[in-house]
């Protein structure tokens, strides 16, 4: 029997072309919405690596650029430039930061305080990266203060946070993720070691001079939120002294549970009190997580809404193809009946030929999505994710095409013999 | 072979009432050639229909060897329609998309446990008994419409059935490849004992049956 629908589609390949081109369409269309949405959803069970809860970010905004004429310097430094060993004073905008942290502590309300350059949720990124530059490893950094993990909850795997330990060395301590030892050690473990490509030679001046040391590995931190891809990181250590390279640009505040935002106000103005000429904005991280994700997800559902209008377009286009094509094969639906078919069995030939003839559709849609990798169309979406994609979006269409089916080849199986060959 | 009992058939249209039959008697034995005559609009399709299983009557008894099927469900008539009876149309009735021997296969398809090879064979044997030969793969399209006529019969008769019913056979056809059809059906007849009642005009071809059952306004009249 599938033999000879085969052999029928084929030889009505002009009429069926129309559903097929239709229905190839709707797939490539459906497949983008999907692959989006199922990366979405990946992304989102993998874990954040900290904990946004009762985390309060302060921008800091510092307005006497005149006065800290050393910070304002280094801060359009490269994070990564050779420190300057030097005997100079600490900067002032060092000593407000430490005033700053003091001052939070006495809080009852505040638990713990950090500084950090690029906050969870935030708009600012800072990315590097080592290796050769044929074949980079990439990775976000943040420059963060001792206490910055208490804060934001993040889970040591391996080693130790950078502390008082680490004062004075002849290295940079730094704290990396999972996926960055892996990465740049593969199996081997990272700790102690010099965070450079093993099997290349030491690259800059200041890789030889003051390398970068892995003292702690952490299992993740995801600084966009759940819903992009987990990606390197890596933690340096802030230094609030002569040695400061770089300003913080945040405090980062754990908060007891249930404060409430008119705590927001007093913070501000114990803050507003130590640095006049300094500005501050307080927002709860869960806040910053739902607006970024608004805004990760509103493409999303903007497809998905375009998507869900095409496919009903498709479908009631579809099932005025089908039923057309019915109406037009009453007489080929009374002689199968008149030759011994069941209605049933009509039934099932007419869904029969429509899986068929979207199988076609379907063969060159999948066809044309696999190119999608190869094209470089999308960036960093793994095989996973693509073929779960591929399989979800041929169920929906197939779900689709037959419960379009459905009525005309309900109508079909009403055919009258009698009627349907009667001769005028 | 063939039993009909006071078969009465009303067609019903949302104002009109038709009466395309009334009171139909009628014993067909087995291996009997009858012809049914009748000006047009008498009723003769319909009583073939009716045979056939291809209509339900609105009064009346059919039985086919000596079973009554009148109250059969979709499927047992379905199943009596495939196996006993097979049915010859006046315009042919083939699938314009398939060539000629899928087109014969069909009925083999509603049959349980026939592989696609066993389906070929029967169909090309079926085409030879109907002196089909050559052009078994064109499309019914490339075909004069005697060779139809005899894809149609081969078709009805693929499946050995007992009985062929055939509603004006000839009745496209011009009288030379009427002839031939003629000869093929009383050659299924008379060597393989099928019991055909056909329906036709022709007076000519009629008197090459043993009876004629003759209708005049849907009445029986000799
Ligand atoms: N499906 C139908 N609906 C209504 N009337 C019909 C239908 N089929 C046949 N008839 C009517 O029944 C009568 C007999 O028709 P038919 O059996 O086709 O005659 P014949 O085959 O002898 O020419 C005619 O009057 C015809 O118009
Ligand atoms: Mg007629």
């Amino acid at each position: 029997m599938t033999k000879h629908l085969l052999k029928l589609v084929w030889n009505r390949k002009r009429i069926n072309f129309l559903i097929t081109v239709e229905i190839f369409f709707s797939f490539i269309v459906l497949f983008g919405v999907v692959l989006a949405a199922v990366y979405y959803v990946d992304n989102y069970r993998q874990p954040l690596g900290f904990n946004y809860e009762n985390a309060w970010r302060v921008a800091v905004e510092m307005n006497n650029r005149a006065e800290g004429s050393h910070s304002s310097q280094s801060s359009q430094t490269d994070i990564n430039a050779p420190k300057e060993p030097s005997e100079k004073a600490e900067p002032p905008s060092a000593t407000t930061f430490k005033q700053l942290m003091a001052a939070a502590k006495e809080f009852d309300e505040i638990e713990g305080v950090a500084t950090c350059t690029v906050t969870p949720y935030g708009d600012g990124t800072d990315t590097s990266s080592i290796g050769d530059d044929s074949n980079p490893i990439r990775y976000g950094v943040s420059m963060v203060s001792d206490d910055f993990p208490q804060v934001l909850g993040l889970t040591l795997t391996r080693g130790r946070w950078f502390g008082k330990e680490d004062d004075g060395a002849n290295y940079r301590p730094v704290v990396i993720n999972e996926r960055l030892s892996r990465d740049v050690f593969g199996d081997a473990d990272p700790l102690g070691k010099e965070l450079r490509r093993p099997d290349l030679p030491p690259k800059q001046e200041e890789e030889k001079s003051t390398p970068m040391r892995v003292v702690g590995v952490i299992n993740e931190f995801r600084k966009d939120g759940e819903y992009t891809a987990p990606d390197n990181f890596l933690f340096r250590r802030q230094l609030l002294n002569n040695q400061m390279s770089r300003e913080p640009n945040a405090l980062m505040l754990k908060v007891r549970p249930g404060t409430t935002a008119e705590f927001e106000e007093k913070v501000i103005k114990r803050f507003q009190a130590i640095a006049k000429d300094w500005s501050f904005e307080i927002e709860p991280v869960t806040k910053m997580r739902e607006t970024a994700n608004t805004f990760r997800l509103a493409p999303l559902i903007a497809g998905g809404l375009v998507a869900g209008f095409l496919m009903l377009m498709v479908a009631m286009g579809l099932t005025g193809v089908l039923w057309q094509n019915v109406t037009q094969r009453t007489k080929e639906i009374g002689l199968r009946r008149a030759k011994g078919a069941t209605a049933r069995r009509i039934h099932k030939q007419i869904l029969a030929e429509l899986i068929i003839i979207a199988t076609f559709g379907l063969i060159f849609g999948v066809a044309a999505v696999v190119q999608f990798p190869l094209l470089d169309v999308i960036g960093d979406i793994n095989s996973r994710v693509f073929s779960l994609s591929i399989v979800i979006s041929l169920a929906v269409i197939y779900a689709l095409t037959v419960i379009c089916g459905l009525y005309p080849s309900w109508m079909a199986t009403k055919v009258q013999p009698a009627e349907a060959l009667h001769y005028e | 072979m063939i039993q009909l009992e006071g078969i009465e058939k009303v067609y019903r249209t949302e104002r009109i009432e038709t009466v395309a039959l009334t009171n139909i008697n009628m014993n067909v034995g087995e291996g009997e050639f009858i012809s049914i005559m009748g000006p047009s609009g008498s009723g003769k399709s319909t009583l073939l229909n009716v045979i056939g299983l291809l209509d339900v009557p609105t009064g009346g008894k059919v039985a086919l060897n000596s079973k009554p099927v009148t109250s059969y469900s979709d499927r047992n008539l379905a199943r009596v329609r495939n196996e006993e009876i097979g049915f010859v149309f006046q315009t042919f009735h083939l699938i314009n998309d398939l060539n000629v021997v899928d087109n014969v296969e069909i009925p083999l398809l509603y049959r349980k446990g026939i592989s696609s090879g066993e389906r070929r064979k029967l169909a090309l044997r079926a085409l030879d008994r109907v002196g089909l030969h050559a052009r078994v793969h064109h499309f019914p399209g490339q075909l004069s419409g005697g060779q139809q006529q005899r894809v149609a019969i081969a078709r009805a008769i693929v499946g050995n059935p007992r009985i062929l019913l055939a509603d004006e056979p000839t009745g496209n056809l011009d009288s030379q490849m009427g002839d031939e059809i003629m000869d093929v059906l009383r050659g299924l007849n008379e060597n393989e004992k099928t019991t055909v009642v056909m329906v036709t005009h022709d007076p000519r071809q009629a008197e090459k049956t043993e009876r004629v059952v003759r209708l005049f306004d849907g009445r029986q009249v000799s």
